[in-house]
């Protein structure tokens, strides 16, 4: 008789029939593993823990009873996997593991099946039925969370990439009215632009007659990066300042000849050192040693 | 100082002579300014101009050309031009669309402009 009832039961009420009958010990289960994982590296505290159980179980009572079957696009579906997207984003913000946590979720999930396991009321078909429910509910969560580190992973490289946009090209008043400019690595459209912006505001702000731009650093010269320099040049020339190139090495000069790309407007230096000489000339300053000074 | 229609010119000394274009300038019509500018200029004894962009904020190819021509009869004329006060977004965004250098000189301020070589 029990097995005709429970076989007219849909695999939902099935599942919540079960959660309900030990609810208990799932709860103290997964309290239990989530202390030793989190609780351990103090990433959230014992109440956070239990509080984050309970909800889990609510959320997936209330996904369970939504209707006969889950449905993907219900809001109790989007409900959990917006639980466990916050969830795994508070443990990465507090310098949790992705690897550990994913853990976590499939004990949760082996919660379950330890339940079923010990249901003999259950026929092949009801259990079958169960184990299906819950890869498709648990693998849509895994893959949630895995969006939301690589979402996290992506916003953490861009900030980066930022800060190194900045980092890798520092402009540097060297003296009064003359700025550096070392370029290191490559030259693409996005960093020309931001590179000339800053140039171009520094030069107005510190009043600059003269801008050394050190290519040293550059690896390989193509046309495209070639006419960003002259870009670069041209608009520290509309600013009032003076541009001066350096530290073409030869392979960069004979890349340059082979291009074809008619540098003869830029007032080019082999170095940096070389670079500064001509624009203290240019301010009509002499630099001398300090004994030549006393002499 | 001397009204011209679309712009104000100012004598600042040693031949020096201070352009500001004023909201009436039309720089698609260069030929209504080019030739009265350019009289005003040799009766002032003009030896550089100094045109202040202070209040453009931005260059497009049809301003360009405008300052093209000015250069032109200026250089004719025996004249300097010298470009002052560029903000720095017009200068990025000029320099993005120039394929060749300017015809003019240019100075971060007028009395950067008076002292040039």
């Amino acid at each position: 008789m029990v097995r005709n009832a429970k076989s007219k039961k849909s695999t939902n009420q099935l599942l919540i029939e079960q959660m309900m009958t030990k609810v208990a010990t799932i709860s103290q289960d997964i309290e239990k593993r989530g202390q030793s994982i989190f609780g351990q590296g103090n990433l959230l505290t014992l109440d956070e823990i239990n509080d984050y159980s309970l909800e889990f179980l609510e959320l997936f009572v209330l996904l369970l009873q939504a209707g006969e079957k889950v449905d993907r696009r219900s809001s109790e579906h989007k409900a959990l996997r917006q639980f466990f997207s916050n969830f795994s984003q508070q443990i990465q913000i507090r310098g949790g593991n992705l690897e550990e946590f994913v853990r976590f979720i499939h004990f949760m999930q082996d919660v379950f099946l330890n339940n079923l396991e010990t249901d003999s009321t259950l026929d092949f078909q009801q259990t079958r039925e169960i184990l299906l429910l819950l890869a498709s509910v648990f693998n849509d969560i895994i893959l949630d969370v895995f969006h939301v580190y690589l979402a996290e992973k992506e916003r953490t490289i861009q900030a980066q990439q930022e800060e190194l946009k900045h980092t890798s090209t520092p402009i540097t008043e060297i003296w009064d009215g003359v700025l550096t400019l070392p370029i290191i690595g490559t030259l693409d459209s996005s960093r020309t632009m931001s590179v000339m912006e800053n140039m171009l505001a520094r030069i107005e702000k510190d009043r600059a007659k003269v801008v050394v731009i050190d290519v040293t650093g550059v690896q390989a010269i193509d046309s495209q990066v070639s006419h960003h320099l002259i870009q670069m040049i041209r608009a520290v020339g509309l600013m009032g300042a003076k541009a001066i190139l350096t530290g073409i090495r030869p392979e960069i000069a004979r890349a340059i000849t082979s291009l074809n790309i008619d540098l003869s407007m830029v007032s080019t230096r082999a170095t940096l050192s070389e670079g500064l000489k001509e624009a203290f000339a240019l301010l009509s300053i002499t630099v001398l040693a300090a004994d030549v000074q006393h002499h | 100082m001397t009204m011209l229609q679309g712009m104000h010119l100012t004598p600042i000394g040693d031949g020096i002579i201070l352009l500001e274009p004023t909201d009436g300038l039309d720089p698609g019509e260069p030929d209504a300014y080019l030739v009265p500018l350019a009289g005003t200029l040799q009766q002032m004894r003009a030896r550089r101009l100094i045109y202040d962009l202070k209040n453009v904020p931005v260059i497009d190819t049809l301003y360009y050309a405008w300052l093209t021509n000015l250069a032109s009869i200026c250089r004719i004329s025996g004249i300097d031009m010298v470009l002052v006060n560029m903000r720095p977004a017009t200068a990025y965004a000029l320099a993005l669309t120039m394929e060749d250098n300017p015809p003019f000189a240019c100075a971060l301020d007028v009395n950067r402009a008076r002292n040039l070589p």
